[in-house]
């Protein structure tokens, strides 16, 4: 039987009066703040000028004197919590240290970057503290009364949803990579705060014993400013190369499509569309993809779509900003050598 | 074996079974939930409404978890139990028949209409709580509210540990600790994890089988237990809408791009075009 | 009460489990399957292993004696996938073991049922020849009565899966003067060297379901044993040929569905975003009017068909009824295929757009039990009577 007292807990259910921080999971990996985390904190800034209320950071990690330094001019507090137990993320470590601040500070509202880690903790602490969640958000806007309305996508982004709040806090959400802009003239001066870390005597019941990595240097599509993408027009998984190269001058990571992913020619993790990735990078190419309802949903929130086909038909036209019926054997080389040149030339 | 303390307590069982002892059998539940196919239609009919053609069928990812449990009973020997909460549909249940699952429980429930992830958490939650319990497998996230917070949730209610978007599941021995690959940006971690452990899977742990005819005739013809709000021992306040955290404001058609440009120049041209129009007039380069 | 046109639960969910199947195993297959022009036989395998061959079989011998509208469910979303696939699969489904089972003795059955259902032996019928098609009183392979068996001698044409078969029944006349009365079935397996039988002859090669191999069977003074002969009484072949002739010609109706709904599905996604003269050309009338006469003909010819299969299941009389939806929904599918063949313009020439090969596979519905010309005349000389 369940404890009645774990579905009222009056702490949360106070009227809305609205607590005076807004905080952000300043999730970091080695030590460094991941860029979501930093957008998220711009947009907070701008939040909190409607609110009135003061942005702070939670960072959990070890070793963390870089990332406070970087956090310090775009928040008001920074809580921090550094202990090696926490140099790489578990959920039952994290949620033993942030629970607690949580229930101590009560923020009015937590949000978190839509990013494994994001995905993985909060769900579990929004249970954990009996309180809303809605996950991968692509837009988020705060009334001047602190009540956060998340939109995100479902069905694969064939519809949006804005998304409301109960009473409970904080309001939790996690949000996708590129939906805010680093505001890169905050110039606050956080104040830190060391939390001290809160351990369980008992032995874990869950440890990381490996990590492999992915091949090649370049962020995962989820992560990637930029991603150029191949379909099957690429015709083979020796011309992934064209890509590779073009990926080098603009800095990109390579996606791909369900049907080369299911020929075997690229890995499961490059996949872009309902079953893989949704990817919201600021520009996205793509290259021989018909353009396949599965695929384009999850490309819906790319800033800046391209496609190139030899079909004139193909369906990707419809959904892209810029279009080339073009052979992309042709095309990529000499897009390749170009970016090169124009991009040269800037620097 | 039951589940240990958590922090709701709930008092562990810790009946022992010889039988346990003797043969490493697994009791393996599998979350699922029926959603529209992907190919459906689906289209705001009103702020609240929507208008789903109706075509239903298993999640995705919930596939590759009936899987991943059908393969551990083949090794180990043991049950496999689909499970989900929904009042209209048992798709996903009868395709977990179809699959090679052993039972199939709907928990369905007239007051359950209107309620968030959590509270089906919860229920869910309550159902698993008494029964004797190995594993419990889930998707990644369902195909239609791509939420992803049913798992984690569930697994937080029972005290248990929770490893998502699993792409690699090694069991060598149910008593022991098994080994878990999960996939984060730009690679893949590697976890070793108690039993009971609920883990929800992602695409690349395995290939779901296709349904023989045989276990297809079985699934049309199996009895479904039902399972009411009463029998967890819930009240209707606790579930529904007015016990949801989260609603949905408004819904939205997804935001339409402008006409595509079409580049009409000849090769070379049209590249040097290109390159021209990203860096100044959509900046991104 | 009566008239209740839905689908029950378990049937939608048979219909899923299916539409899945064919979508994985067939579906990406489909266009290389018939450009090949071979019988695919790891797909044959594959199939095999997931049981739907023995649909319509006793348990006792591998199968799962399911009803008539399960198996038209199956096979209208068999022939979603490849038309030709579905040709072989139905053949050995339906015409190429019903009379095995139905007259063989048990040791026919296990020699011949019981891997046929597993997919290990591959059967058909044979009707047609040169000079006979719906005209089965035209038959000239003969059957001369010998001591402990048969002879039979003479040349079958169009036989789905001929070039492949490991056995075939054979519809022979013991005395062509008899015209229908004379017309009997005989089990004939393929010649070896330990026993006589059929001959692959000519292979053909056909306009559509060219993934299905069809040829000529050919029976040089074949010997077969009394067991061979299948039936209980002599001269009763266009009687029991008449048991399954229903479920033939609504099967072929299932076909000319899953063919008409994928050219139009394929026209509609066409239409929606070819531009012409700066609009999609689904918001020109001309293309709207084509889509409504489909959906209307085609909304008819399903809910006809079904209530068909529906009959069947109940043992009501219906073979008039059987040869109505037939026609019907064969003429709605070649209005279909002709009309995606348009609405993809001048793209509908190249072969790297689907609607040419709907409206290749979709001809053969009009010899499939029964050419129009000869329902036509029949059922229009029966409507007059009344």
């Amino acid at each position: 039987m369940i404890p009645q007292s774990a579905f009222r807990n009056p702490k949360f259910e106070r009227e809305c009066k609205m607590s005076n921080e807004i905080w952000v999971f300043a999730e970091q990996r080695d030590g460094k703040v991941r860029k979501v985390a930093f957008e998220l904190l711009s947009a907070c800034a701008e939040f909190s000028k409607k609110t009135g209320q003061e942005v702070s950071a939670i960072l959990l990690g070890s070793g963390l004197q870089e990332a406070v330094k970087s956090l310090t001019p775009s928040v008001d507090k920074i809580y921090c919590v550094d202990d090696p137990a926490l140099t790489s993320y578990t959920s039952d470590a994290y949620l033993m240290n942030i629970a607690p601040m949580v229930k101590e500070h009560q923020p009015s509202i937590l949000l978190g970057g839509a990013t494994s880690t994001g995905k993985d903790l909060f769900p579990r602490l929004a249970m954990h503290l009996q309180t809303g969640y809605t996950p991968d958000c692509t837009g988020l806007t705060v009334g001047e009364d602190g009540r956060l309305v998340a939109k995100r996508p479902l069905f694969g982004g064939k519809i949006f949803a804005e998304m409301i709040f109960s009473e409970a806090k904080p309001q939790m959400a996690t949000v996708r990579n590129n939906t805010f802009i680093v505001n890169p003239n905050l110039s606050k001066s956080a104040k830190l705060i060391s939390v001290s870390p809160k351990t369980d005597p008992s032995p874990p019941k869950k440890k990381i014993i490996g990590l492999e990595k992915a091949s090649g240097a370049r962020l995962d599509i989820t992560e990637a400013d930029i991603v150029v993408a191949a379909g099957r027009g690429i015709k083979g998984p020796q011309h992934f190369k064209l890509m590779e190269d073009l990926a080098e001058v603009l800095n990109a990571s390579v996606g791909t499509t369900r049907a080369v992913v299911d020929e075997g020619w690229r890995d499961v993790k490059d996949q872009i569309g309902k079953s893989g990735k949704n990817i919201s990078a600021k520009l996205y190419m793509a290259f021989g993809i018909s353009g396949a309802i599965h695929h384009v949903l999850g490309i819906g929130t790319c800033k800046t779509v391209v496609a190139v086909d030899t079909d004139p038909n193909a369906l990707i036209f419809n959904y892209a900003d810029y279009a080339i019926v073009g052979d992309l054997f042709q095309i990529i080389p000499a897009l390749t050598e170009e970016l090169k040149r124009v991009l040269a030339a800037d620097r | 074996m039951g589940f240990g303390h958590s922090k709701f307590g709930f008092v562990s069982d810790f009946d022992i079974r010889i039988s346990d002892l003797l043969e490493a059998k697994m009791d393996i539940f599998v979350l699922v939930k029926q959603v529209p196919d992907p190919e459906a239609i689906v289209k705001v009919k009103s702020d609240t409404e929507l208008d789903i053609e109706n075509k239903y069928f298993t999640s995705f990812f919930d596939e590759i978890g009936v899987e991943a449990g059908l393969k551990l009973k083949e090794k180990f020997g043991g049950k496999v139990t689909v499970l989900t909460v929904d009042n209209r549909r048992v798709d996903a249940l009868r395709r977990g028949i179809s699959m090679g699952a052993d039972e199939a429980i709907q928990i369905t429930d007239p007051a359950l209409e209107g309620s968030d992830q959590f509270t089906i958490a919860r229920v869910l939650a309550s159902y698993l709580k008494e029964k004797p319990c190995d594993l419990i497998l889930a998707g990644r996230q369902a195909m239609d509210d791509d939420a992803g917070i049913v798992g984690p949730a569930v697994a937080e209610l029972l005290g248990i540990p929770h490893v998502n978007a699993v792409v690699g599941l090694d069991v060598e021995d149910p008593k022991k600790e098994v080994k878990v690959t999960r996939e984060v940006e730009n690679g893949k971690e590697v976890l070793s994890c108690t039993l009971p452990a609920l883990f929800t899977c992602q695409k690349g742990l395995n290939t779901p089988r296709i349904p023989q005819v045989m276990n297809v005739m079985k699934a049309m013809k199996a009895q479904i237990k039902k399972v009411d709000l009463a029998a967890l021992g819930l009240s209707p306040a606790e579930v529904g809408l007015s016990s949801a955290k989260v609603k949905v404001q408004k819904y939205l058609p997804p935001p339409k791009r402008p006409p595509v440009k079409v580049i009409k120049e000849d090769f070379p041209d049209n590249v040097k075009t290109l390159v021209k129009l990203l860096k100044e007039e959509a900046k991104v380069i | 009460m009566a008239l209740d046109f839905g689908f029950a639960e378990e049937q939608e969910f048979f219909r899923q489990t299916v539409r899945d199947a064919v979508n994985r195993l067939i579906m990406p297959r489909a266009q290389e399957l018939d450009e090949k022009e071979e019988f695919p036989w790891d797909l044959w395998k594959e199939f095999a292993a997931l049981g739907y061959l023995g649909l319509r079989h006793k348990e006792k011998y591998g199968g799962m004696e399911t009803d008539t509208i399960t198996q038209m469910i199956f096979y209208e979303e068999l022939a979603r996938g490849s038309c030709g696939f579905a040709m072989s699969a139905i053949m050995q489904i339906l015409m190429g073991t019903y009379f095995i089972a139905r007259f063989g003795n048990e040791d026919i059955k296990q020699r011949i049922l019981v891997p046929a259902i597993k997919g290990e032996k591959i059967g058909t019928i044979c009707f047609t020849e040169d000079q006979s098609g719906s005209d089965l009183g035209g038959t000239r392979t003969l059957a001369t009565k010998v001591d402990g068996g048969w002879r039979i001698n003479g040349r079958k044409q169009w036989i789905t899966n001929g070039p492949i078969a490991d056995f075939a029944t054979v519809m022979a006349t013991i005395d062509p003067k008899l015209g229908l009365k004379g017309l009997n079935f005989y089990l004939v397996e393929r010649k070896t060297e330990n026993r006589d039988g059929f001959v692959p002859g000519q292979r053909l090669h056909k306009l559509g379901s060219r993934c299905s191999v069809t040829g000529e069977l050919v029976f040089d003074n074949v010997f077969v044993p009394d067991e061979n002969f299948l039936g209980e009484e002599i001269g009763k072949g266009v009687q029991y040929a008449g048991e399954i002739l229903n479920e033939v010609r609504v099967m072929t109706g299932m076909n000319a569905l899953a063919i008409a709904k994928n050219a139009m599905d394929d026209a509609r996604e066409f239409a929606n975003n070819r531009i012409a003269f700066g609009n999609p050309i689904s918001k020109y009338q001309l293309i709207r009017e084509k889509f409504a006469k489909f959906w209307a003909w085609y909304e008819a010819s399903r809910t006809y068909l079904y209530k068909c299969a529906w009959m069947i299941q109940n043992n009501i009389p219906c073979i008039h009824d059987c040869m109505l939806a037939k026609y019907h929904s064969t003429e709605m599918c070649m209005y279909a295929v002709e009309e995606a063949m348009r609405i993809y313009g001048g793209n509908a020439f190249c072969t790297e757009y689907p609607p040419q090969r709907y409206w290749r596979d979709a001809k053969f519905l009009l010899y499939g039990g029964g050419t129009h010309e000869v329902l036509c005349d029949y059922l229009g000389r029966i409507y007059l009577k009344d």
